[in-house]
């Protein structure tokens, strides 16, 4: 089991482990008879999650890639209801994307996935990545200086 | 000159227990979770990775820090940390909506209950 929580403690991030890993683990040492086993492993992993999730900022890429497919299914959703509309001919060569045609409101639902169609999906969503990721690292940023701001306040 | 602390409030329970086991004196990650487990009569226990997490994020905000010296009778490996005074401050603001809570609460525990 100690090697169970060294392994844990490894997976934490390096800035975290560097500094802290030998401490906790000698503590894990000390308390696995008063608190047990289970439990410490569950708190190991809770820090895991907190410091991946909530310190090291990967929460915003999380965020971003969930919204991204949350986009990707909305936009999956209207084609298919909405789609029946807008058919079109299928392309003459399967290769060759109509762009033009799927940007005025073309339904490419019908269509045989081809490599254009999987190249305009992933700059769809590396874009919206992009976009979501550096608006929350902004938004992130001034709540921060507002809260420095606010405790620095002289009343 | 008076800091405002209201954006540091309300502390979680484990930055709460945390910075009330270092108000008395520099105590290092073990000594914190022993003395966290005294004060809550064992009621509340804190597990390393829970208080570690919780000592770097309070280590940012700058209301604790590492003791530049430990005692000379202890482990050197060993890291202690101590209450800054913003932490301090901190603490004493946390205490004082605490116990502005229990008032309320005394006073309309104490009030007698309406009929439904």
């Amino acid at each position: 089991m100690r090697t169970c929580y060294r392994c844990l403690l490894c997976l934490h991030p390096p800035v975290f482990r560097r500094e802290y890993a030998g401490e906790m683990l000698w503590i894990f040492d000390q308390s696995v008879a008063s608190q047990g086993v289970t439990a410490l492993l569950f708190d190991g992993l809770g820090s895991l999650a907190r410091q991946w999730l909530l310190r090291s900022g990967w929460w915003k890429i999380a965020l971003a890639l969930s919204l991204a497919v949350l986009q990707v299914v909305l936009g999956g959703f209207a084609t298919m209801i909405f789609g029946h509309r807008h058919l079109v001919e299928p392309a003459q060569d399967p290769s060759v994307v109509n762009m033009a045609e799927f940007a005025h409101g073309g339904s490419i639902a019908h269509q045989p996935l081809t490599v254009g169609i999987v190249m305009y999906l992933a700059v769809f969503i590396t874009g919206g990545l992009t976009v979501m990721v550096i608006g929350l690292t902004f938004w992130m940023k001034s709540f921060g200086a507002r809260r420095r701001h606010a405790a620095l306040r002289v009343r | 000159m008076t800091e405002d602390y209201t954006p540091f409030l309300p502390l979680s329970p484990a930055a709460l227990h945390i910075l009330l086991s270092l108000a008395g004196e520099d105590r290092h990650g073990y000594g914190i979770m022993q003395e966290i487990a005294r004060q809550s009569e064992g009621q509340y226990k804190l597990g390393p990775g829970t208080l570690y997490d919780n000592l770097q994020k309070l280590m940012t905000q700058g209301l604790v820090e590492a003791s530049p010296t430990p005692p000379a009778h202890d482990d050197p490996r060993r890291r202690y940390f101590r209450l800054t005074s913003f932490g301090c401050g901190v603490l004493s603001a946390e205490v004082a909506r605490l116990e502005s809570v229990v008032r309320e609460a005394k006073v309309h525990l104490r009030a007698p209950r309406r009929a439904t």
